[in-house]
C-alpha cells in the first residue's frame, strides 16, 4: 500500500509516522506550489472552500507521483468539510485515477480503533492505540516546536530559518516515543530561554479555520511575515488539540466553551466555538491585538464574524478578519495586516485606554 | 534653501504628489492617471514639480503610499514606505487635529478609519470586491455619456429617487438599465447610484464602526457632490470634504518622511531621475513549481531591484 494524505503543516510528520507505525508506506505528495492551487482548482466547484481546492490538488500531485491508496478526514457534523471526501473520491474517479479511497471520520473514536483501521491495516487494535499513541505524542512535538519557532521568529528572524532548518529534520526522524520526549523537553527549554530575553514588541492571538491555522501555504505565509515585522503570533490549535478534541480529553475546552457561550450559543459547526473562546482567552491573556483568517465563503466563520465584532467592543481591542481565496494578492493582505500592527504599536505606545471613549 | 518634503500615492487609477514644505504647507501638488503605468506615472510626477519648484531645492524627505508604494519607493529612494492607511490617518489630524472618522473612498477601494485623540484606533478595508468605489462610478459615468466631474452635480437636480441594489456592481448595473428603460430621468437613476454607494459604504465597509464627528470625506469620490450629500443625509452629520481630499495620503507619506529623516539626509536620487531610462522585466523562476514571477527593475540598463520570489533566492531574504 502506497499510501498519501493531503498536508496539513508541520503536523503532517505526525500523520505520516501513524500510518507508518501501522505498516503502510507512506508517499507524501511534493510540496505544496502554485501548481497544487492550479490543479485542485481546475477540478473544484467555483464556490469551494479554498481548503477543498488544496486538498484536492494535493490528491492529484500523490497520484502522480505513485500513490494508490487515500486518506481523507470525514465527519459531517463539522462543517460542509464533513462531505469534500465524497466530491473528491468522485472527481478523482472521473480523472481517470486508480485508487482506493479511505474517508475517516473524526467523530467515532471508537470505531476508529476497533473497526476502521484494523479492517483497512489488517492489524490488532492494540497496535492501532500504539500508533495513535505515537501520533499524539508526535503532533505535541510538532506544536512545540511552532511556538518555539514562533518566539525565535519575533526575536531574530533570520536565526529562526536555521532553527526551522535543523529541527525539521530532527522531529521527522523522531520515531520513537523517548526520542521524541527528549526532543520535546528540549525545545521547551529552547523556548524558556528566547523568552527570558524580554524582546518581544507585540503579541498576536491567531484564531480562525484550523486549515489556514495549520497550513503555512494556505495562508499566504502570514505567520512568516508576522514574524519578520517583530510579531509574537499565539495559536492554540493544532492537530494536537484536535485530537485531544476528539478523544475528549482536551482540558481547555471547557474555558473555551464557557468564554463562547456569552456570544453563540449554539455551534454552528465548524470551528466558530473555539474561535470565540480562543479570542477572549487571547484577549485575558493580555495579546495587543487578534488576527482571525479563515477561508472565503466559509459559513461558520462568517457567522463568527458578526460575534467578533461586538467582542471588540465589549473588550477594547482591534481585531483583523481576513478571508483567503486563491487569488487573494499578498500585496492586499500584507497591506491590512503592516496597517493593523501600526494601529497595535501606536495604541500601545500611547496606554491602551486614555483615548477610548 | 528651502528645505521641501515630498510624498507619493501611487493608486490603482491615479498617482498623487505632493511638496511640503517644513511647516507641513503644500507649496504645490498634482493629481495624475495612473493608466496601469506607474513608473512613467511616478517620473511624469517628479519631470512636473521639477519645472515648477526648481532645483534650488533641498530635499528633507521623502515617502511613498498606495497600492504601488514599494516599486515608486525603488525608483525615486524613499525614506519611508507606507500603506495608505496610516498616510491618510496621519494626514488627516495633521489637519484637524480633533478628526474622529475618516471616510476614504478611491479608485479601487475604500476605508474607514477611527481616530481617538488624533491616534488611528480602528479601521477597516473592502475585502473582496470594488462596488461603490471610484471606478465604479467611474464605469457608470461613461456608460451614460457623462463627464464624470458633471455625474455628482446632476445628482442635486434628482426630483425624485430611485432605488438602486448597490451590494455588488453586477446587480448594481442591471438594476440601472432596468430603471432607465422603465422612463425614470437620469438625474433620479444617478442619485439612487449615490444614495447605493453610501448605503453600501456604511453596511459593509463601515459595518460594526461608531462614527463620530468630525467626519472627514477624503480620495477621489469625495469630489462627487452627489455622494458628499448623500452620506451627510445618511449619517445626519456635517462631512468635511478638506482642501487636499485628492492628495491626503501623499500628504500624509511626506509628514511620515520628516519624522523618518528627522533632519538627517534623505535618501532621495533628486530631481535627475525624470531623465533616467526606467525598465522593469519579468521572468519566471524555474527552481521549483511555485514558478514566482520575480520582476527585476532596472536604471539605465543598471539593475537596482529584485522582488517577488518567495524563497528568497533572488532577492536574499
Amino acid at each position: 500500500m502506497k499510501a498519501a494524505f493531503p498536508y496539513i503543516g508541520y503536523h503532517t510528520f505526525a500523520l505520516k509516522d501513524f500510518l507508518t507505525a501501522l505498516g503502510a508506506e507512506v508517499c507524501l505528495p511534493p510540496p505544496l506550489t502554485k501548481r497544487t492551487l492550479e490543479l485542485g482548482a481546475k477540478y473544484s466547484p467555483e464556490m469551494v472552500c479554498l481548503p477543498f481546492k488544496i486538498t484536492l490538488g494535493n490528491f492529484i500531485e500523490a497520484l502522480e507521483k505513485g500513490a494508490d491508496t487515500l486518506f481523507m478526514a470525514a465527519g459531517a457534523r463539522k462543517c460542509r468539510f464533513g462531505y469534500y471526501h465524497y466530491l473528491q473520491e468522485r472527481i478523482l474517479k472521473e480523472l481517470g485515477y486508480q485508487f482506493r479511497f479511505y474517508p475517516v471520520s473524526q467523530y467515532s473514536p471508537y470505531e476508529f480503533i476497533f473497526e476502521k483501521m484494523p479492517q483497512i491495516f489488517a492489524v490488532s487494535p492494540t497496535q492501532v492505540l500504539k500508533a495513535l499513541y505515537l501520533m499524539i505524542k508526535k503532533s505535541e512535538l510538532c506544536e512545540n516546536f511552532k511556538n518555539c519557532l514562533r518566539v525565535i521568529r519575533a526575536i531574530d528572524y533570520q536565526r529562526s530559518l536555521e532553527f526551522e532548518k535543523e529541527y525539521l529534520k530532527k522531529i521527522e526522524n523522531a520515531k520513537r516515543i523517548k526520542e521524541i520526549n527528549i526532543l520535546n523537553k528540549e525545545l521547551k527549554r529552547i523556548r524558556k530561554n528566547w523568552l527570558k530575553e524580554n524582546r518581544i514588541k507585540l503579541k498576536v492571538g491567531l484564531v480562525g479555520e484550523i486549515y489556514f491555522l495549520l497550513e503555512d501555504f494556505a495562508n499566504q505565509e502570514l505567520e512568516k511575515e508576522l514574524g519578520k515585522l517583530g510579531v509574537l503570533v499565539l495559536s492554540k490549535r493544532s492537530l494536537y488539540s484536535r485530537l485531544k478534541h476528539l478523544l475528549k480529553i482536551e482540558k481547555e475546552f471547557l474555558k473555551i466553551y464557557y468564554y463562547a457561550k456569552k456570544y453563540l450559543a449554539v455551534s454552528p459547526g465548524g470551528e466558530a466555538i473555539h474561535t470565540i473562546g480562543e479570542t477572549i482567552d487571547f484577549i485575558k491573556k493580555g495579546v495587543d491585538g487578534i488576527i482571525h483568517i479563515f477561508p472565503f465563503t466559509c459559513m461558520p466563520e462568517n457567522i463568527v464574524l458578526h460575534s467578533l465584532e461586538k467582542i471588540s467592543e465589549d473588550y477594547n481591542i482591534p481585531i483583523l478578519s481576513l478571508s483567503f481565496d486563491e487569488h487573494t494578492s499578498k500585496t492586499g493582505i500584507l497591506t491590512r495586516v503592516e496597517a493593523f500592527l501600526e494601529l497595535l504599536k501606536r495604541r500601545k505606545r500611547n496606554g491602551n485606554s486614555i483615548y477610548w471613549n | 534653501m528651502a528645505t521641501v518634503y515630498i510624498g507619493i500615492d501611487v493608486g490603482s487609477i491615479s498617482t498623487k504628489g505632493v511638496v511640503l514644505d517644513n511647516n507641513f504647507n503644500v507649496i504645490t501638488y498634482e493629481y495624475l492617471r495612473t493608466r496601469g503605468r506607474p513608473v512613467e506615472a511616478v517620473l511624469n510626477l517628479i519631470r512636473i514639480f521639477k519645472e515648477r519648484i526648481g532645483n534650488n531645492v533641498k530635499f528633507g524627505g521623502v515617502g511613498t503610499t498606495g497600492s504601488g508604494r514599494r516599486l515608486a519607493s525603488v525608483i525615486v529612494g524613499a525614506d519611508i514606505v507606507k500603506n495608505e492607511i496610516i498616510a491618510h490617518a496621519v494626514a488627516a489630524s495633521h489637519f484637524y487635529p480633533n478628526c474622529q472618522t475618516v471616510i476614504e473612498i478611491g479608485g479601487q477601494d475604500s476605508k474607514i478609519i477611527i481616530l481617538r485623540n488624533g491616534i488611528p484606533v480602528d479601521f477597516a478595508m473592502n475585502t473582496v470586491c470594488a462596488a461603490g468605489t471610484g471606478s465604479f462610478l467611474d464605469h457608470q459615468a461613461q456608460r451614460l455619456g457623462i463627464p464624470i466631474e458633471e455625474f455628482g452635480k446632476l445628482a442635486l437636480k434628482a426630483k425624485t429617487k430611485v432605488n438602486i441594489a448597490g451590494r455588488c456592481t453586477v446587480f448594481a448595473e442591471s438594476d440601472m438599465i432596468h430603471k432607465a428603460q422603465l422612463g425614470f430621468p437620469i438625474e433620479s437613476i444617478i442619485a439612487g447610484l449615490c444614495d447605493a454607494i453610501v448605503r453600501n459604504y456604511l453596511n459593509v465597509v463601515a459595518k460594526g464602526k461608531e462614527i463620530k464627528p468630525l467626519i472627514l470625506f477624503q480620495g477621489g469620490v469625495a469630489a462627487n457632490v452627489g455622494v458628499r450629500e448623500a452620506f451627510k443625509r445618511e449619517l445626519k452629520e456635517e462631512i468635511i470634504v478638506p482642501e487636499y481630499f485628492l492628495v491626503m495620503g501623499a500628504i500624509g507619506a511626506a509628514i511620515l518622511a520628516k519624522e523618518e529623516t528627522n533632519g538627517y539626509e534623505s535618501k532621495f536620487y533628486g530631481f535627475e531621475i525624470s531623465n533616467y531610462n526606467f525598465e522593469t522585466k519579468a521572468i519566471e523562476c524555474d527552481g521549483c513549481a511555485n514558478r514566482c514571477e520575480i520582476i527585476h527593475t532596472y536604471r539605465n540598463e543598471e539593475l537596482i531591484d529584485i522582488y517577488g520570489d518567495r524563497c528568497g533566492k533572488w532577492s536574499g531574504g
